[in-house]
This record gives structure tokens, C-alpha cells and sequence, in this order.
């Protein structure tokens, strides 16, 4: 630590008081800085460092007065701050920012000099000096560091933040695929012994029959069923996983045909339960055709399956909205209570048991996954979202499809 | 319409499918026998006729899994599609995959038909008995089963990465 | 626009034997949309989607082409030779029909590319019978290649 000097006005008897008031400053707001240099005046310099002691800073400094020498200096001692004269003679003290730019340290450097001039000044920020400050001004120079060092933290912090949150985004891609492989792997795998077990619990009941009583039979009836659920909730549960993928792309379609796709792949259920379906004239959207399959399918399905006593009456049909169509799905049968409405979206929640009506409870949720990934909403009852919903009056179910597509890499 | 039984190849590496598959290609109304390989490796001997399979006939179908240990079904089908001797047998890939890849692959590597394995029993008992009932009974075959041993053995070029 | 999807293509020029065949498969509720045409130049038309099938997309070929061999024009051996060469059509099943054993032995060596062949049954009952145990098994049970367009949910 150096002496304290006295300065040429000093004269009077304060001495003792002010080394005394500037060692409890120092303790007090003591800030370690370690400071280079770019000044070839050694009054110039120390004038500098008084200043910076005087205003509360824990000095360390050295001194280059050419480039070589500050390049040498940087490179043994990254310093806090730079403080430069504008004019060496023979080197301008602005170049220590390129010199810092090619070394890639990233340390502020402020111009300390005398008449610099406004459009200088300019100049040198412009070059990239973060400030500058006059000699004769020299007051000023702790404010600048200060701020200088604030925005260099800032600026850190923020950087840091922002690679923090890549490796987040990266962890989280990571998992999501490892999961979706995970499902993928899990379910195939799971099918193949399943398969098994059905097949010959099946071909043991029919071979063995005259060898096997009635409690037999239903034990082995028991253990085929949960076999065949358990295949179905498999299939199910992988679908419902691969419907999240985000390399799942959708085109412009023509909704009639997909409502035919589905309308095939249930023709057996519809002539076993005598259901009729109709259908207005559907749109034209950009949507993933075999997802939006699936909904049909799954739509009317439960429409032919949750019937009543007559046979199931099923309407398809679609109007225009703002930036979006609305569908209904709507059915003559047994209806859903008011208070049932939003569960019935929620996975593996069914509200009956499988001896009246058959099913796993994913059907619904999955319509609802794809739907709101397209960018829609689904929901049951009338147009008017908060309308009463009478239970055993028919169903109808509701979605919309926006009319541009809404994943941002369709 | 076919007396003589037809022989058939049936190579999957699962014994369970393997007897289930039998089982329902003997319930179609044409007669057969079922010759069954574990892997491509016993597959590809008993196609060439190799060591315990020197007397076996040369099989008038081919029912191929695509997914075997070491060598993959392709690899046999590939085999045998590029061997003078054998390549009009019909062969008909018999696999769980719906993959469109493993679909297309077949056809071009020149399998005859892709069946994939039903998942629930009615489903596969239909559809293996209904193979069998076009294979043995309506499909013609390319040399009756009297054919002699010298010409069941070809000298098929088994590449590796097929 | 362009014709709908069909699911096969018959190829013979005996009006007879195309009602008994139709007859069949229609009987069993196999294909609803079935296409005759009477002669080789006719089938490549409609295969490859020129002349007056124009309009036909190659992105969907039929399931199956039931291909009888001796055609007028141009002959069934052909007709198997340029579908079975071009990429885009060569994975479409083709079961060739001939009339007697006597053509399959002389004929054996060009069978190579089809997927399968049948001999037509004299027997009319046996026709109906072949006829619907092949559209059976080729129809449902065997997987055609996939569209471009994958259907449903796997």
C-alpha cells in the first residue's frame, strides 16, 4: 500500500484525519481492481491511481507504454480494466482494444485523456472503448470503472443464463426422444409375448375343451380377456405417445376422405350394431391425415358404441368460425352426464364398467392430444361451450381445426 | 384340386410362433409338410441341401420371418432369390413388422407376398390358413416334389450384407 | 379428376371367363372396385396411366393384376416383362393366369417375376372357388407395398 501523499494544496494540518477517514472508507468499500495501464506519463499515471485509491479501490497495477509490452503484460495478467491516454506519441491507446479483440478477452477499456475532443470521443467508443473521461475530470473515472465493471457482469450473467437454457432445451430434447424411443421399444417388445400368451390360452380352451369344465373354462376365458385388453392398451398407449412427435407433419387434406378412410375401417361394427351415419360436406385443411383418421374413427366409434336401445343414428358435420372450422359428431345415444364432461378427456377415465361397454379410456384423450396439437380444442355439448348438457339425450362432440396451420414446422 | 402334399420351409426363430403357424397352415384344405428353420443360417443349409438336409426335397414355398438372429431375413430372401436353382421358389415374408420399409424392401428384394402376423388369434388363424389355402391348393408349382436331389442343389451366393 | 382407387386389375379377353371371375369376387364381397380390360395394350395403358387412363395417378396402383397369358395385342409375357421392369410399378402383385399345363410347362421360364400363377380350372365351380380363395388372400391378407400416403395409425 502506498503512502499517502500530500498534495501541493494540502498545507494544512488535516493529514492524520484524512488517512484516518480514508482507511475506513477503504475498509469499508474496498473493491480489488487490478488495472493496466496505457500512459507514458508516470504524473499522469499517478494522478490515476490516487484518484481510483482515494474513491474506495484495493489497487494493483502496471504500466505498458507500447504495444509489445502490453500485449506481454496482458497475456501474464488478465487485467479488470484498461484505462488508456489517447495519444502516445507513437502509439494510439485506442489500439489496446484490438489488441484485447484478437486475444479474445473481453475486458473494458476506458480512454483517460487529455483533450480528446467530441468527435474523437465517438470515435474511440465506436472502435470500442466503453468510455472515456478527461484528465482534468479525473472525479468522474471511479463512476466509469464502476459502471464498466456493473455491465461486464450483466453481461456475463446473461450469457451464462442463455447457456444454461440451451442445455436445458438440449437435456429436455434428449429425454423427450429417449422417451418416445423408451415407449416405441417398450410396447413392440411388450406385443410379442402378449401375442403368445393370447394365442395359446385361446388354442388350450378350443383343443382341450371336452377336457375342461366349466371353471376351467372361465379361468381361461378370464386370462384370454386380459391378454386382448392389455394388447389393445399397448397399441393404444404407443399411439398416444408417437401423437406427440414434432416431426409429425400435417398438409392440406380433404376432410371427406379422410371421414371415408374412417368410415371403411369400421364398416364391420357399423352393420353389426345397423348404425347409420351421415355426413355434411367437410373442409379442406392442413392437417396429419392419419391422426385426424384416428379422431373420426374414434369419434364415431364411441357414437355406434355407447347406443341405447335403438340403433345408433350418428350426424358428421362442419361451419366455418373465425381462422378455424367447428365439427360436430353428434349421436342418438345414451349421453353424458353434465358433470362427466371434462373427464371423459382425461387418460384411462371411463365411466362405466367393461361389462357394459368395452374400451380402455385412452380414445378420448388421444382426440384430445391431436386436436390441440393441430392447434384446436374439443369439447362435448352444444356451440355454447357453458350450456347444460342433458344426460341419455345423445351426444355430440365438438372440435375445431384451425384454418392455417399452427406447428411451426408443419 | 393338389394331391401331393405341398413342402414347405418355415423360418421364424420364435418355437412358439413357429408351432402356431403350423398348426393353422395344417388346417387349410390341402395337404402339406412343414419343414420349420430357427435361424437364416439352418434356413440356407437346408435350402443347399448341406450336411443332415442332404435328402430333403426342395421346398415348394417358402414362409420367411423377417426378424432372425445373425443373418436377417432379408439376407435369406435375398439368397434365395438370387439362386438360379431357387429363385422361383414363392416366398412369402410372414412378419409382426408394418414398417413400410421392411414392406417395400420385400417386394424389391423379390419376395412373392408380405403377410404381416395378425396380432390376435381369429385374425392369424384366417389369414395362415388362408396362405396355406392358396399356396397348396390354388398356386402352381414350378417342379413337382419328385424332383431329383441334384437339382434341389444350388450353389447359392450368400452375401453377407444382403 | 382421376379415377378412384381399384383394388385389381383383370386382364383376359375372354368375356366369359371375366363375368365368372367378377361373378366370384364380387359373390364374396371382396373388392368393390374391380377393372377388366381385354387386351395387353389396354392393361399397360391402364397400369402406366397413358392413352385413355390418363387420368389415373401411378401413386395408386391396384392390390392386384390377374393377368390371363395369351392376349390380343399384346401378349400376357409383356405385359409381366414391362411391369415387372419399371421401378415405380414392379412391386404391384401380378398372379398370371394360363389355360393349361401344357402352356405352364412352355411357359415356365417367363413366370420368373411373377408373384404367383394359377391354371385356370375347367370346372366352373372350381373357378369360382380358385377365384375367391386368390382374391381372399391376395386382397386382405397380403400387405401391398404402402402408399406414399400411409393410412391410419400403426
Amino acid at each position: 500500500m502506498q503512502a499517502l501523499e500530500t498534495t501541493q494544496d494540502a498545507g494544512v494540518n488535516t493529514l492524520p484525519i484524512r488517512t484516518a477517514l480514508m482507511d475506513g472508507l477503504r475498509q469499508t468499500n474496498e473493491i480489488t481492481l487490478n488495472v493496466l495501464m496505457v500512459e507514458d506519463s508516470e504524473a499522469d499515471q499517478e494522478l490515476v491511481l490516487r484518484e481510483l485509491r482515494r474513491s474506495g479501490f484495493a489497487i494493483t497495477s502496471a504500466l505498458a507504454q507500447t504495444a509489445e509490452e502490453f500485449a506481454n503484460l496482458v497475456h501474464k495478467n488478465v487485467p479488470d480494466v484498461v484505462l488508456a491516454d489517447y495519444n502516445l506519441g507513437h502509439w494510439r491507446g485506442i489500439e489496446a482494444v484490438e489488441i484485447l479483440r484478437k486475444e479474445g478477452m473481453d475486458v473494458p477499456v476506458i480512454l483517460v485523456s487529455g483533450a480528446l475532443g467530441d468527435i474523437n470521443a465517438v470515435e474511440c467508443i465506436k472502435q470500442g472503448a466503453t468510455d472515456y473521461v478527461l484528465k482534468d475530470s479525473l472525479a468522474r473515472l471511479p463512476i466509469a470503472i464502476r459502471r464498466a465493471l456493473r455491465e461486464k457482469q450483466i453481461e456475463r450473467e446473461r450469457m451464462q443464463a442463455q447457456r444454461d437454457l440451451a442445455c436445458k432445451l438440449e437435456e429436455l430434447a434428449r429425454s423427450n426422444r429417449d422417451l418416445e424411443q423408451f415407449a416405441y421399444v417398450a410396447s413392440h417388445d411388450l406385443q410379442e409375448p402378449l401375442r403368445m400368451v393370447a394365442a395359446y390360452t385361446q388354442l388350450l380352451a378350443e383343443q382341450y375343451r371336452d377336457h375342461l369344465d366349466e371353471k376351467a373354462q372361465r379361468y381361461i376365458h378370464y386370462a384370454v380377456d386380459g391378454a386382448i385388453r392389455m394388447q389393445t392398451l399397448i397399441q393404444d398407449l404407443l399411439a398416444f405417445s408417437r401423437c406427440g412427435r414434432s416431426d409429425m407433419g400435417s398438409e392440406i387434406s380433404d376432410c371427406n376422405l379422410i371421414l371415408q378412410r374412417a368410415l371403411d375401417r369400421l364398416t364391420a361394427a357399423i352393420e353389426e350394431a345397423r348404425a347409420h351415419v351421415t355426413w355434411d360436406p367437410l373442409p379442406v385443411l392442413p392437417v396429419n391425415r392419419s391422426q385426424m383418421e384416428h379422431v373420426f374413427q374414434n369419434l364415431i366409434s364411441n357414437a355406434i358404441k355407447f347406443r341405447g336401445k335403438e340403433p345408433p343414428v350418428v350426424h358428421v358435420s362442419a361451419h366455418a368460425g373465425e381462422g378455424a372450422w367447428e365439427f360436430a359428431v353428434s349421436d342418438n345415444g345414451i349421453g353424458i352426464a353434465p358433470e362427466n364432461a371434462d373427464l371423459i378427456f382425461a387418460v384411462f377415465k371411463r365411466l362405466h364398467t367393461r361389462e357394459e361397454y368395452p374400451g380402455n379410456g385412452i380414445g378420448l384423450s388421444l382426440c384430445k392430444k391431436i386436436i390441440e396439437r393441430h392447434g384446436g380444442t374439443i369439447w362435448v355439448g352444444s356451440s355454447d361451450h357453458n350450456a347444460e348438457v342433458k344426460a341419455g339425450s345423445g351426444t355430440t362432440i365438438r372440435f375445431t381445426l384451425p384454418t392455417k396451420t399452427q406447428e411451426p414446422n408443419s | 384340386m393338389k394331391c401331393t402334399p405341398t413342402e414347405v420351409l418355415l423360418v421364424d426363430d420364435n418355437p412358439a410362433d413357429r408351432e402356431l403357424t403350423s398348426e393353422f397352415l395344417s388346417r387349410s384344405h390341402y395337404p402339406s409338410h412343414i419343414h420349420t428353420a430357427g435361424d437364416g443360417d439352418e434356413a440356407i443349409a437346408f435350402l443347399q441341401g448341406a450336411g443332415k438336409y442332404a435328402h430333403v426335397a426342395r421346398p415348394d414355398l417358402i414362409v420367411l420371418d423377417l426378424n432372425l438372429p445373425r443373418k436377417p431375413g432379408h439376407a435369406v430372401l435375398s439368397a434365395v432369390k438370387q439362386s438360379a436353382g431357387l429363385q422361383r421358389v414363392p416366398v412369402v415374408i410372414f412378419s409382426t413388422s408394418q414398417a413400410p420399409a421392411d414392406i417395400l424392401g420385400s417386394y424389391q428384394l423379390g419376395a412373392n407376398s408380405y403377410v404381416c402376423k395378425p396380432g390376435n388369434l381369429p385374425d392369424f388363424a384366417a389369414a395362415v390358413t388362408t396362405m396355406g389355402d392358396f399356396w397348396f391348393g390354388c398356386a402352381g408349382r414350378h417342379c413337382s416334389p419328385e424332383a431329383s436331389v441334384a437339382e434341389n442343389v444350388a450353389i447359392i451366393p450368400i452375401e453377407e450384407n444382403a | 379428376m382421376g379415377m378412384p382407387d381399384v383394388d385389381i386389375l383383370l386382364v383376359d379377353d375372354s368375356q366369359e371367363d371375366l363375368d365368372l371371375a367378377l361373378h366370384a369376387l364380387r359373390r364374396e364381397k371382396l373388392a368393390n372396385k374391380i377393372f377388366a380390360v381385354r387386351d395387353g395394350e389396354e392393361a399397360l395403358d391402364f397400369i402406366f396411366c397413358r392413352g385413355a387412363f390418363e387420368g389415373r395417378s401411378l401413386e395408386h396402383p391396384p392390390k392386384l393384376i390377374l393377368l390371363d397369358w395369351k392376349l390380343p395385342k399384346v401378349d400376357g409375357s409383356q405385359v409381366l416383362r414391362e411391369i415387372k421392369s419399371d421401378a415405380r410399378t414392379k412391386t404391384i402383385p401380378v398372379v398370371v393366369m394360363t389355360s393349361s399345363k401344357e402352356e405352364r410347362d412352355l411357359i415356365n421360364g417367363y413366370l420368373l417375376g411373377a408373384n404367383s400363377y394359377i391354371q385356370k380350372p375347367v370346372d366352373f365351380d372350381q373357378f369360382r372357388e380358385t377365384v375367391r380363395t386368390l382374391g381372399l388372400y391376395w386382397l386382405v391378407v397380403n400387405q401391398p407395398v404402402p402408399n406414399a400416403q400411409p393410412v391410419g395409425v400403426r
